[in-house]
């Protein structure tokens, strides 16, 4: 991560990818700064590729997504895209968002967030929090981060919408101790 | 503490590199192959703890490749991946030796629950390797078992102890394992050919105490039809060890102490003086020092007998080798009960560690033995032990409703915890030893 830059205004770019109001972008890079305290910028919204797609599936592929992302020539040191169909991975039935460990592109989708256990819809608060949850989690593994043990850490693995209910918006001391050290590694602050 | 490796054996890449990249994520140090020769390849070169195996591949098939992996190491977990439709086939390798199977795609939660549980039943596998080595190498002494500092002192003893002749005085809690020193002594000693010839003082009423010490000529009393040879007869060349030495009623003390004096002694309605040569090693559970201060023990045999004196410490005082006496006891019964349990699981070894076994040795032996005869699965965990915390031990509503079945409950439980030592049960149950012989006949209760 030494070779990035975090020296540009904005080092994370949000890529609203299909169609999406533009809540949800707005809630989820203020979450991204009120928490990491650095600068995020959303940009134009993209299509999701066709080949994305998987039709024996009816989901989107997360991982052609994040190729996707990664290549997109743009001056970002991260790029989160996000979502509001449902993604997956060949080995998994859904997930909520994927990430590249210690790379420069993730995704998250909100297609699974705005429903409770019975498939009722929650409240609008909730449905930010998660969102805000799902997108620093996927940002913390760019910043080259494990899943925590710690109930108390937004790393905790959260498969369920009742784990992530539980898990807080905020990362335990050791996590925020590895995200400090890669943000500030530079002297100069973003 | 080092990295858990994990090694995803799949010729689908994108398979892979989700596999691969979800570990990763969760900290495991993973390794991917394309197929059956590399990953044997790898598995040659390095150890995994867990492995994710696909059935199908072109070059070697799954359940080829994990027979290989189950014969090199077989501590490696291994996770069969199979597509839907070819169930059967991970079932089969299940037979095999698979330790379980995922079916593509899983649920995330699933994944991670599966991965917790491999490695926490590997470690727990591991761990009890670890112990049985410990217990056939290095912490057993004969049939005593003890890595704590406080038996490596009682083995050392004992040798030292056994290459000499003298009377051996042995203390200890009821369930100490007192006898097994004794044996050990035995053993251990110059007539370690000879008869070792144990007897419960306690277990007898004096008039029958008596006769199986000093044994009987024929028509010494009614219903002596033929002579029979007494315990110290049959302990000739040998070993006497007398448990529960301080029950022993005072008129039987004198003729002990001549017995010990003289090395001679007569048969109950005999003339004739018969010698006898034999190592004597005496137990109790009782402070003889204050037995002799309120005259229930003679001073000039406590000398006698207290020539050498070993103390056998309490369970609770060296709870560090309780998880090797449980192994040692899980192994032991299941053996003998040919029930598929092969570990005890953390909480349950905490959950042991933390219990204070009034009973000592023989009560962790009984609790094992009971574990394991009413577990339902192949590991004993924390709930299997719970009977220990609960007050009267099998005291079922439906069955002590009447006030005599209660009556004998109590006594049988009474009679277990003093190992059938009749004084002391009586004792406890405040009533005379007569008393509690003819309910012990009228319950036709016998010793477990």
């Amino acid at each position: 991560m030494s070779h990035k830059s975090l020296l540009s205004k904005a080092p994370i770019a949000i890529f609203p990818l299909g169609k999406m109001g533009n809540l949800i972008p707005v809630v989820v890079a203020a979450n991204i700064q009120g928490v990491l305290n650095i600068p995020v910028k959303i940009e134009e919204p993209r299509e999701i590729p066709n080949e994305c797609y998987m039709n024996h599936r009816r989901q989107y592929d997360a991982g052609l997504i994040l190729r996707f992302l990664r290549d997109l020539e743009i001056e970002y040191p991260y790029v989160l895209g996000i979502t509001s169909v449902d993604i997956s991975l060949p080995i998994f039935t859904y997930v909520f968002g994927e990430a590249e460990l210690g790379g420069r592109a993730a995704v998250m989708s909100i297609y699974r967030l705005d429903r409770d256990a019975h498939g009722g819809h929650v409240s609008e608060s909730l449905f930010f929090e998660r969102a805000a949850k799902v997108a620093l989690h996927e940002l913390g593994h760019l910043f080259s981060l494990y899943h925590c043990n710690n109930h108390s850490c937004l790393m905790q693995f959260s498969a369920k919408l009742e784990t992530l209910d539980t898990i807080p918006l905020y990362f335990c001391e050791r996590c925020k101790f590895l995200i400090q050290r890669i943000i500030y590694q530079n002297p100069q602050k973003p | 503490m080092a990295k858990i490796r994990v090694l995803v054996v799949d010729d689908e890449l994108i398979v892979r590199e989700s596999l691969v990249g979800w570990l990763r994520k969760t900290g495991y140090d993973v390794e991917s192959a394309s197929g059956g020769k590399e990953a044997l390849r790898k598995l040659q070169e390095a150890e995994y703890d867990l492995v994710f195996l696909d059935i199908k591949m072109p070059d070697i098939s799954g359940i080829e490749v994990l027979q290989r992996i189950k014969e090199q190491s077989p501590q490696t977990m291994v996770v069969m991946i199979t597509a839907y439709g070819s169930v059967e086939t991970a079932v089969e390798a299940m037979k095999l030796g698979a330790n379980d199977y995922l079916m593509k795609p899983f649920e995330p939660e699933y994944l991670l629950v599966l991965v917790e549980k491999l490695l926490n039943q590997k470690k727990i596998i591991e761990e009890n390797i670890m112990l049985k080595e410990q217990i056939s190498k290095r912490v057993r002494y004969q049939d005593l078992i003890g890595a704590s500092s406080c038996m490596q002192e009682l083995f050392e003893i004992i040798e030292e102890v056994a290459s000499v002749d003298s009377p051996v005085l042995i203390r200890g809690e009821t369930g100490t394992g007192k006898e097994l020193v004794a044996k050990a002594i035995h053993a251990k000693s110059e007539r370690k050919f000879g008869p070792f010839v144990a007897i419960n003082c306690g277990a007898f009423p004096e008039n029958l105490l008596e006769t199986e010490l000093f044994g009987y000529e024929a028509g010494a009393f009614t219903g002596a039809v033929k002579t029979r040879k007494g315990r110290l007869e049959l302990a000739h060349g040998g070993t006497l060890f007398l448990d529960e030495i301080g029950e022993i009623p005072l008129k039987m003390q004198v003729d002990l102490l001549r017995v010990l004096e003289e090395k001679r002694f007569q048969r109950i309605g005999g003339r004739d003086f018969i010698s006898i040569d034999f190592r004597f090693i005496s137990a109790t559970h009782k402070n003889l020092e204050e037995e002799i201060k309120r005259g229930a023990f003679r001073k000039d045999l406590y000398f006698r007998l207290n020539v050498i004196e070993i103390e056998v410490p309490p369970l609770r005082e060296r709870k560090e080798d309780i998880p090797l006496l449980a192994q040692h006891f899980l192994a032991r019964f299941r053996k003998e009960t040919n029930k598929p349990v092969n570990a005890l699981s953390k909480d349950a070894l905490l959950f042991l560690q933390s219990y204070d076994w009034p009973g000592n040795v023989r009560e962790l032996e009984n609790a094992i033995e009971r574990a394991v005869v009413l577990a339902k699965g192949t590991v004993l965990t924390k709930k299997d032990f719970s009977f220990l915390t609960k007050g009267f031990e099998g005291m079922d509503e439906q069955e002590c409703k009447s006030l005599e079945a209660v009556e004998k409950r109590h006594i049988e439980k009474i009679l277990h915890e003093c190992e059938w030592n009749i004084s002391k049960a009586a004792r406890i149950l405040e009533i005379n030893r007569t008393t509690l012989h003819n309910k012990i006949k009228k319950y036709n209760l016998k010793p477990a």
